[in-house]
């Protein structure tokens, strides 16, 4: 048996028309689509914290159908069940038999909209789903379809009637973003785009799923430097070491980062990771899961210790 | 080529930041240039060696991230040279009248090289010259003192290695205290049980525990009589003597007399003494034979039965001297830049005028066979010496002398023997001392030596054994002269001191002439030359500076087992931090450089250098390149990472195209 493997450049190839189909639909925001498609290569799930409107579930959709996944949306509200997500056994009359039904989790790429809303039971089930990769309904596990690529929406202006997600659950995400506000012209753009209908009608995939999980493995090759990996722990030492940190970073924190660098070196055909990417994605990787103290932003603090913590020496002794 | 070059070349070494270690660099050049003040008696140049040194290592400290420059290497190379020419003209023709030009040297190289101490193998390079410069004043040194400096140089090397090797990589010093603990432990215990174990000699028994500092080594001043300790000036052209007074004793200083190179180490003999009155010794006998400079062999008595050969010794006299040439005896011919030489009754030659610094004189003498064996055949006292009523004199010997002589000597069955067994008598009951109580009024010396201090020097022993044998019928004679010394290895030559000044008896043996024998506790009884063999086979022990037993020891005696401690505690330092440095050595597993690799980085730094801002620590490669505009800058960046980031050096032949491109 042959295998073969990715080359970075290739790679590179894949995921530039995977952005470029995304584009299509999405106006702008390249730094967010880049972070949600690593996401995905990287194998993790990722955290977009933005208001209603901001086009999260377009994206998601629109990464869905460039990479020819399925794609389910999961609309979390108080009265969702874990039964409603991973699906349940119904009795069928016609044979006498009970047949397993499969949630909307059964996906490749599931969106967990607004999942602040949903009760904390069916968000940890939710959770484990995204953590195993896997579900155990009524005592038979059944292993999820790789890849599996959970993309939760949470609303952060609005807390009533909402279950934030607790440090712990957080900090399974690989990654959070911000879709952030779109520019006038990227607003202008958009509502040109949208004058005679949806484009995302007319998206088409452009790589097979099959050629994601080979960008997964593409990504697990490459390589993080002994000097890389004493970087990191440099910078969770220094996060661990600020004041304003209550919760510091886990060492899944760290893995994570490591990860992410690592998927993100693919994106410019790199087969090494270098610490300019693992600076890049220090906050989008670390600020959702630092608790903070006061009114202290996780995200600035980050940027100040990216700043200051020296990149390990260039010869290593 | 290429890859013979590469063969040889050593691996970079780091540029050294620590302003701590570079003080202790300096201070451990300080420690080795107070051992030359200390021990060579040598100023100007070691005084002007550490101020130029200090202001080396500044210059050196601000100029460490900078190039060498081309003329400044060349200039370092030229001074370098001009210290070479020093210590040859100094040595040659003593231009400078140096005493230590070697140490001299030695000094200037770490002057001069002290402005070129760029890296951390500079400054361990500049720690070894300070060691070679402590090596040279210990082949001079000759107490504790040198041991402190020694100490003092050590604590300067570890702390060099500490401050610079683990505040580089920012690692904390942790002492290992169970291993100092056990090795402290264990050399202490060791200690104790050497001291128990070591056989004391009956001849220097050992003190009682008294608890003082050693003071034996205070002494510095003049003696009595410079030149020859043992004899009173006595108004001789020639500075020598005619006489040795037994109640006075001038103390004897470390500092060097003369130079010997020689091919055994023998007793260099002076004068000679025959009659003994109250205490002091002359010589009776004036017959002197007048001789040209050069005496060759056949002027001179015939060479003795069996001997073993000749050896060749050359001295180069230190200070002004009486006319005396000390000389191993029996001569076979010698030479003495003088107008002519004199040789008196006793087989000494003298010259006309002082001996003075600087003259050197060479002597060949015989290897006498004298063994046990070949001097118990020797034949029955039949025939007797010229004036053998003068070294049958015994002068005022008390009559239990007398006995005693006889007591000792009764059941030896030959003559020889009766010689050996009243040597052996003196040196196993008396003990050996300098510090003697003045003689009390109206007592012999020789008397009062034997039944009531029963402790004394050379003299006492030599005079005592003298007489003894002459009431026993034995002719015998006072010889006075020195020991052969220390051998120093770095001049290839002993070192006679003025504590190497030394009497012992000649006693008469009808077929073997006057045969050298000494009493004084600690030196074989039988003192005739040994055989080269000997002196070359003690010569792995001599490499070592002056690790004399004696002095070591009789501190001991006099401080007890407490000396052990500070040796015991310094070991044990030593023992740790190599044991630290071992550990620390089997964790950090070094890792060689990959081709390509030190010529980028240097590359790389010599790339930001010329674009006028260093990228600061916590920049990226990238985002320093970003803030700057250069194309070669970009390349290079991009190389950077390939070789930091992901093990990919380029080739040295790429680096090398990229290093043409930055002028």
């Amino acid at each position: 048996m042959q295998e073969v493997s990715l080359q970075p450049r290739r790679a590179a190839e894949l995921l530039e028309r995977v952005e470029t189909n995304v584009h299509r639909v999405i106006v702008g925001k390249d730094r967010v689509v880049r972070l949600a498609l690593a996401g995905l290569v990287a194998g993790g799930h990722i955290l977009l914290q933005d208001l209603p409107g901001t086009g999260k579930t377009m994206l998601a959709r629109a990464l869905a159908t460039s990479v020819g996944g399925t794609f389910r949306r999961i609309q979390c509200t108080p009265d969702l069940l874990p039964s409603d997500i991973t699906g349940s056994s119904v009795f069928n009359q016609k044979d006498l038999t009970f047949e397993f039904v499969p949630g909307p989790i059964f996906a490749h790429i599931v969106l967990a909209d607004e999942v602040n809303r949903t009760t904390p039971r069916t968000q940890s089930a939710l959770l484990e789903a995204m953590g195993e990769g896997q579900v155990t309904v009524e005592g038979t596990t059944r292993v999820l379809e790789r890849p599996f690529f959970v993309v939760a929406t949470q609303n952060p202006a609005e807390f009533h009637g909402t279950y934030p997600l607790p440090e712990s659950q957080l900090d399974r995400f690989v990654l959070a973003a911000e879709m952030g506000p779109p520019t006038d012209a990227e607003a202008l753009e958009v509502l040109a785009r949208r004058e005679h209908g949806d484009p995302i009608a007319e998206l088409g995939a452009v790589i097979e799923i099959q050629e994601v999980i080979e960008l997964q493995e593409a990504c697990l090759r490459v390589v993080a430097a002994p000097a890389i990996r004493s970087y990191l722990v440099a910078l969770l030492q220094a996060v661990r070491a600020r004041s304003e940190v209550l919760l510091p970073a886990s060492m899944r924190a760290g893995v994570y980062l490591q990860r992410a660098a690592q998927a993100w070196a693919l994106f410019e055909g790199r087969d090494f990771v270098l610490p300019d990417d693992v600076k890049l994605l220090a906050v989008p990787v670390l600020a959702h899961r630092l608790g903070m103290r006061g009114r202290a932003k996780a995200a600035d603090m980050l940027d100040e210790v990216v700043s200051t913590v020296p990149i390990p020496p260039l010869r290593q002794h | 080529m290429a890859a013979v070059t590469r063969l040889f070349r050593l691996p970079p070494s780091p540029i050294e930041s620590s302003v701590e270690g570079r003080l202790f660099v300096f201070a451990g050049f300080a420690v080795a240039v107070l051992a030359i003040v200390l021990y060579g008696q040598d100023y100007v140049v070691p005084i002007a060696g550490v101020l130029v040194a200090a202001a080396g290592h500044v210059v050196s400290y601000r100029e460490r991230n900078s190039r060498r420059t081309f003329w400044r290497q060349t200039l370092l190379a030229t001074l370098v040279f001009g210290a070479l020419f020093y210590v040859l003209s100094d040595s040659a023709l003593a231009l400078f009248g140096g005493i230590l030009p070697q140490a001299n040297f030695a000094i200037l190289l770490v002057a001069i090289t002290s402005f070129d101490l760029k890296t951390r193998r500079n400054c361990y390079s500049s720690m070894w010259i300070s060691l070679a410069i402590l090596y040279l004043a210990a082949v001079y040194a000759w107490d504790y003192a040198f041991g402190l400096l020694l100490v003092g140089w050590t604590f300067c090397l570890a702390a060099f290695w500490t401050a610079s090797h683990l505040r580089r990589n920012e690692a904390a010093f942790r002492l290992p205290a169970r291993a100092v603990a056990v090795a402290a432990v264990v050399a202490l215990f060791s200690g104790v049980v050497w001291f128990v174990v070591t056989p004391q000699p009956s001849g220097a028994p050992v003190s009682p525990l008294v608890v003082s500092l050693p003071n034996f080594t205070s002494f510095k001043g003049d003696m009595e009589s410079p030149a020859l300790p043992l004899v009173q000036i006595a108004g001789d052209p020639t500075g020598a003597t005619s006489s040795v007074d037994l109640h006075y004793r001038g103390r004897l200083g470390d500092s060097p007399v003369m130079y010997v190179r020689t091919g055994a180490p023998a007793y260099w003999r002076g004068l000679v003494f025959d009659t003994y009155r109250d205490g002091v010794w002359t010589a009776s006998i004036r017959d002197y034979q007048q001789l040209e400079p050069y005496v060759p062999p056949r002027v001179l008595p015939p060479a003795p039965p069996d001997n073993l050969g000749t050896f060749v010794q050359t001295f180069r006299v230190l200070r002004d001297m009486p006319g005396v040439i000390s000389a191993a005896y029996p001569v076979e011919s010698l030479y003495a830049p003088v107008s002519g030489l004199r040789e008196d009754a006793y087989g000494t030659f003298h010259t006309p005028e002082q001996l003075r610094a600087g003259q050197t004189y060479s002597v060949v003498s015989y290897l006498p066979n004298l063994t046990a064996g070949v001097l118990r055949t020797d034949a029955p006292l039949d025939q007797l010496p010229d004036h053998f009523l003068t070294y049958s004199d015994v002068g005022a010997l008390s009559d239990r002398a007398i006995a005693l002589a006889a007591s000792v000597t009764r059941d030896q069955p030959t003559y020889f023997d009766k010689v050996m067994a009243l040597t052996t008598y003196l040196q196993t009951n008396y003990r050996y001392t300098l510090d003697l109580p003045p003689v009390p009024s109206g007592r012999d010396p020789v008397d009062w030596f034997l039944f009531d201090v029963k402790t004394g020097y050379c003299e006492q022993f030599a005079t005592a054994e003298t007489l003894l044998l002459r009431s026993q019928g034995i002719p015998a004679r006072l010889a006075t002269g020195y020991a052969t010394g220390d051998y120093d290895p770095v001049l290839n030559q002993a070192v006679v001191r003025e504590r190497d000044a030394h009497a012992w008896v000649e006693v008469w043996f009808p077929r073997h002439g006057w045969v050298p024998v000494d009493p004084t506790p600690g030196v074989s009884p039988l003192a005739a030359t040994q055989f080269p063999s000997h002196w070359a086979a003690g010569g792995v022990a001599r490499l070592l500076p002056h690790l004399t037993v004696g002095a070591p020891a009789s501190a001991l005696g006099s401080i007890g087992a407490l000396a052990l401690l500070p040796a015991a505690l310094g070991i044990a330092v030593v023992v740790a931090v190599l044991y630290a440095w071992l550990r620390r050595r089997r964790w950090v597993a070094r890792r060689r450089p990959q081709p390509g690799e030190v010529e980028l980085l240097r590359l790389y730094e010599r790339l930001q250098r010329r674009l006028g801002r260093r990228r600061a620590p916590p920049e990226t490669p990238l985002e320093y390149q970003r803030s700057i505009e250069s194309a070669l800058l970009e390349e290079v960046t991009r190389a950077v990472n390939e070789g930091a980031y992901a093990r990919r050096w380029p080739e040295p032949r790429r680096v090398r195209e990229m290093a043409q491109r930055i002028s």
